[in-house]
């Protein structure tokens, strides 16, 4: 017999072992983003020309890592924190297989703390693409293989979640938006995490000599089916946090629900094509295929997160409206609680997403674009701006709701927790633009010395790399800062926050 | 019939001016980062 509290604060039904699940990912995805935060940093420092710390093969090392647990192991751990809590928790129902979310969790700590170990012991230079002929240690694929099975069935578990809601009456005729969201999050992780394993499960062989080789534009063309669309993921979880922070702290509806439940529809349908860009100069693939996805396909899934950029803004002025905050035009957006970092932290994620992360990634994603900029570190500022101001700012916010309603303490340090969210998100800002404009300048992505001592022919950069390339050092600094007191207020309310009575 | 309001039309005024404001102004920074491109790139 499952037992259930009323948390005091949201009013949700909440049942035991929905809480552990959640905790315990969350727990995971915070532990992962201060490894991949603090690799993050050196690597920052690294590019930085006036700093250049790392050696060579740390360089490569600590780069593919912090790709490995910031990209991927903090934000999947905190997405299937989300799948346990907006498929049982926020329809009052139980969770139907705790037994299979755990054996999920097992596999992507375990498969997560194999990469770790294997790329710190140097058994995999090879970058978060591993592009073969790249070869790595068997352990490191396998590791891989682990984490995303591990993955794959804890969005297996929403699935059956809702189903199960659905027989025992814990929604009616369709999801709420936030798990609507999080369905489409699914829908993508399945399709995305089949291409994952179709392509990392021969290169595992290979890298044991079973296989005798991986044909390079064939890797490419699968991998990216796992590479582009696990950012999609992302963006899809980040829409839904977005309109569930807005439920949460204003009480937010949106004005048009049919409106931004098709926008997520957009999403599964043609979302996937955004990858196509990392194969534009591929000879094996048509024009026609080429263009048709990234003149055409591409601008329906923007058109969806336009639909979610305007829908968002307009369920808050509405409630704040229904508040009473009626006068001039922007009474609302003065009376909106700032001071609220659950709330600024989601306002701030929408802004930098749209205008830094949104409009560069139609502009990259374009075809004549892409081939400018493709493999300058231009790409690396415009998925810093949706993958971390855009989902990790998010996430960020939706902690400090998170940790009341499931750990039931209370966040220490209300007047550092009210600033995290500004100090994280202008230093990403200042991070990307700063990537973005030296990338304008040809300064390559990923490269350890872009003085290119020692190479046979001398190339010199355009001065003014230099004023951009130490934005981005000083944005990182700041966004580091702001990340420290993020796992700080996150583990120290867990430790020491003020328990919450029921 | 009863005559609408024009708040019955638009329930987020504020958002629709926002929408526009920030159109206009990311309309200016595009031609004007256009233009330094193409200065960038050496673009005639």
């Amino acid at each position: 017999m499952a037992i259930f509290r009323t948390d005091p604060l949201s009013g949700l039904k909440i049942e035991k072992s929905t809480e552990n699940l959640v905790r315990w990912n969350l727990i995971a995805a915070f532990a992962t983003l201060a490894v991949g935060g603090l690799l993050g940093l050196l690597v920052v420092l690294t590019r930085w020309p006036s700093v250049h710390l790392l050696p060579l093969d740390y360089y490569y090392r600590f780069l593919t890592l912090h790709g490995i647990d910031a990209l991927l192991a903090w934000i999947i751990f905190f997405e299937i924190a989300l799948v346990h809590f907006t498929s049982a928790a926020i329809l009052g129902v139980r969770s139907y297989a705790p037994w299979l979310g755990w054996l999920a969790f097992a596999l992507m700590l375990a498969g997560g703390a194999v990469i770790n170990v294997i790329v710190l012991m140097g058994g995999a230079d090879i970058m978060f693409t591993s592009y073969v002929p790249l070869k790595g240690s068997p352990m490191y694929y396998l590791g891989v293989i682990l984490f995303a099975v591990g993955a794959l069935l804890g969005f297996i578990v929403f699935f059956i979640n809702i189903a199960m809601a659905k027989r025992d009456g814990g929604f009616k005729r369709t999801l709420p938006l936030g798990s609507f969201g999080m369905l489409a999050a699914s829908i993508i992780a399945v399709l995305t995490l089949a291409h994952g394993a179709a392509i990392m499960v021969p290169t595992w062989l290979w890298s044991m000599d079973i296989l005798g080789s991986i044909d390079p534009a064939a890797y490419r063309l699968v991998f990216w089916g796992l590479g582009h669309p696990s950012q999609q993921i992302n963006v899809s979880a980040m829409v839904a946090v977005w309109y569930m922070t807005s439920a949460f702290v204003v009480g937010g509806k949106p004005v048009n629900e049919k409106l931004s439940r098709t926008a997520f529809v957009l999403y599964i349908l043609f979302i996937n094509v955004a990858s196509e860009h990392h194969l534009l100069v591929d000879p094996v693939l048509s024009t026609w295929h080429k263009i048709v996805n990234t003149s055409y396909m591409m601008h329906l899934a923007v058109l969806a997160s336009m639909i979610h950029a305007f829908a968002i803004p307009a369920s808050i002025e509405v409630a704040l409206r229904k508040q009473g905050h009626t006068r001039g035009l922007f009474e609302w957006l003065k009376k909106a609680p700032w001071g609220n970092p659950a709330f600024s932290g989601t306002a701030i994620s929408i802004l930098l997403f749209g205008f830094l992360g949104g409009t560069t990634g139609v502009i990259f994603g374009t075809e004549q674009f892409n081939i400018i900029r493709h493999n300058t570190i231009a790409i690396t500022g415009h998925f810093h701006s949706t993958v971390v101001a855009g989902t990790t700012l998010a996430f960020m916010g939706f902690t400090y709701l998170l940790i009341p309603f499931i750990f039931r303490r209370e966040i220490i340090w209300k007047g550092f927790a009210t600033i995290q969210p500004w100090i994280y998100g202008v230093g990403v800002a200042l991070l990307s633009i700063g990537m973005m404009s030296a990338g304008s300048f040809g300064v390559p992505r990923r490269h350890y010395d872009i003085t290119f001592s020692g190479a046979p022919f001398s190339f010199t950069f355009d001065p003014s790399i230099d004023l951009f390339l130490s934005m981005m050092g000083v944005g990182g600094l700041l966004a580091v800062a702001g990340g420290v007191l993020y796992i700080c207020l996150a583990f120290g309310s867990i430790i020491w926050g003020k328990k919450i009575e029921q | 019939m009863p005559k609408l309001d024009h708040k019955d039309i638009i329930e987020a005024p504020g958002v629709l001016v926002l929408a526009l404001i920030f159109l206009a102004v990311f309309v200016v920074i595009w031609f004007a980062h256009l233009k330094w491109l193409m200065d960038v790139w050496g673009v005639k």
